[in-house]
């Protein structure tokens, strides 16, 4: 190397008579942030605190909802949960990972990232939401409830029937139809009940909590005789609600023997 | 050579020179200084760190996708989930992201002990959100039916496309939770070489710090699957 060495080794910004810095340099690490405990120990504060918030938001939301019988619009729920969890997600960043005290080159990197993955779920409800567009028969694959074909469904045309899994046979029925009939070796479904001549623990079982209409398998209209008919909210001038799941006949197909008995309808 | 003041008083002479001990530690020859060396990698790991939220991205995808075509079966499904144990989970996993961010001080400033202690408090924590996940989520659903995909045999579904978001709910959790497990087997890695070497100190804790930044990420998934698959109905 015809190196002038005598050339002061700043201008370079390395050292030419150790070019590959094998030598320890004194200077080693010293640029290295060093956290303050306090620091930390009031990040933390602060990600409990914001926790406690996001619960405490939840559960206050599900109380509003139940004790002023008003159904609170759905942004307020995605909202609230994700702005906070967006923010603890800054501080951990910013302070836990230090970014703030970092070099720019690795915020540069996340950063990138994040804007791939807002390409990528952009694209995506792009994709969604113009299918109806070039095939006017897509459309309803992105309404609520899609078209109901898929793993969970059977085909309403037998000829298209989709067998399932090679493990398991529903006969042509929805896996959820057919859990609730045979249920598992902890839960038993309707066709044990039905067999001990106790629908009725079945029924009330499967109806407690946020039942709005009868089912299909109902066949004997448990719904209104165990009384669940009343408990259904009603629509008034201030408070509205969506009757979930309310669709008649959607998912009808999937169990042949439905329609077999009875009369539907009482149950709303 | 190195100019950190710290007590050696004390150590071995066993530990003190062996080649793996943190002031015996040389960068590899192909870089200028350890500094660059430690920069490069901290870059190497931040790369991966994002090749990490896209892969987490798919499943938010599918998430948003699913809850906006079956909104009644998220619904439900968030309401079979208690958010007591994923409230629970979130503060074990904040307070060991917290002994992970200690520990590399600890290391920068060569306290041996207490770097120790709080490695050790990250891998308990990290078995403890296992723990609490597989026994007092997945060991009480699975048994029940609430399994995903065609494993589903749960009597009381109101909505057919729940099998769907449980197969969303296990492959989410049950993707972070690998990672939890892997991140308490590097944290293992880090305590064992520290006790046996004391191979982390003020000039050298590459490892400490790449690996404080996994757990980083991973406490920051959870921050938002927390809300996602819990809080929001």
């Amino acid at each position: 190397m015809s190196q002038d060495t005598t050339t002061p080794s700043n201008d370079l910004g390395w050292d030419p008579t150790d070019p590959h810095g094998i030598n320890p340099h004194d200077e080693a690490h010293q640029g290295h942030f060093i956290a303050d405990w306090r620091m930390q120990i009031g990040i933390l504060a602060l990600l409990l605190f914001f926790t406690a918030m996001t619960v405490g938001f939840y559960n206050l939301e599900q109380w509003v909802e139940t004790s002023f019988e008003i159904v609170l619009p759905k942004w307020i729920n995605i909202v609230g949960a994700m702005s906070i969890a967006t923010v603890k997600a800054l501080l951990v960043a910013a302070f836990f990972m230090q970014l703030k005290y970092d070099k720019a080159l690795n915020t540069f990197v996340m950063l990138f990232c994040l804007f791939c993955v807002g390409l990528f779920l952009t694209f995506t409800m792009i994709d969604l939401g113009s299918r109806h567009l070039v095939d006017e028969y897509k459309a309803p694959q992105i309404t609520s409830g899609g078209t109901g074909i898929g793993l969970n469904s059977a085909s309403a045309d037998n000829d298209f029937a989709v067998v399932i899994s090679p493990k398991i046979n529903t006969g042509g029925m929805s896996i959820v139809h057919f859990a609730r009939l045979n249920g598992n070796s902890k839960e038993h479904g309707l066709l044990y009940y039905r067999e001990h001549d106790d629908e009725a623990t079945f029924w009330a079982h499967f109806y407690d909590g946020h039942a709005v209409h009868r089912d299909e398998l109902d066949e004997h209209d448990f719904f209104s005789q165990l009384g669940f008919g009343h408990h259904a909210p009603t629509s008034s001038s201030n408070a509205s609600h969506p009757r979930h799941g309310l669709t008649p006949g959607l998912f009808s197909d999937v169990y042949p023997g439905a329609h077999a008995t009875e009369s539907h309808g009482n149950g709303h | 050579m190195t100019m950190i003041d710290t007590d050696i008083s004390g150590v071995p002479a066993r530990i003190l020179q062996s080649p793996k001990h943190w002031r015996n530690a040389k960068h590899q020859s192909h870089w200028r200084t350890g500094d660059e060396e430690f920069d490069a990698a901290k870059f190497g790991m931040w790369l991966f760190l994002s090749t990490e939220v896209l892969l987490f991205a798919g499943i938010f995808c599918g998430y948003a996708i699913f809850r906006m075509l079956y909104p009644d079966a998220w619904a439900n499904g968030s309401h079979y989930l208690d958010w007591r144990m994923g409230a629970a989970n979130t503060a074990v996993l904040l307070f060991s992201s917290w002994t992970a961010a200690n520990s590399v001080r600890l290391a920068q400033l060569d306290k041996q002990f207490w770097f120790k202690i709080n490695l050790i408090i990250t891998i308990i924590c990290a078995l403890l959100f296992v723990g609490i996940k597989f026994t007092f989520e997945y060991g009480v659903k699975l048994p029940v039916g609430k399994a995903p995909g065609t494993f589903f045999s749960y009597p009381y579904a109101h909505d057919v496309h729940e099998p769907l978001w449980w197969s969303l709910y296990y492959v989410g959790t049950g993707i972070h939770a690998f990672h939890v497990i892997v991140g308490a087997i590097l944290f293992a890695l880090v305590l064992w070489r520290a006790h046996r070497y004391q191979a982390y100190g003020p000039t050298q804790y590459t490892l400490v710090e790449n690996s404080a930044l996994y757990w980083h990420i991973v406490d920051l998934i959870w921050i938002f699957l927390f809300p996602l698959l819990y809080l929001i109905h």
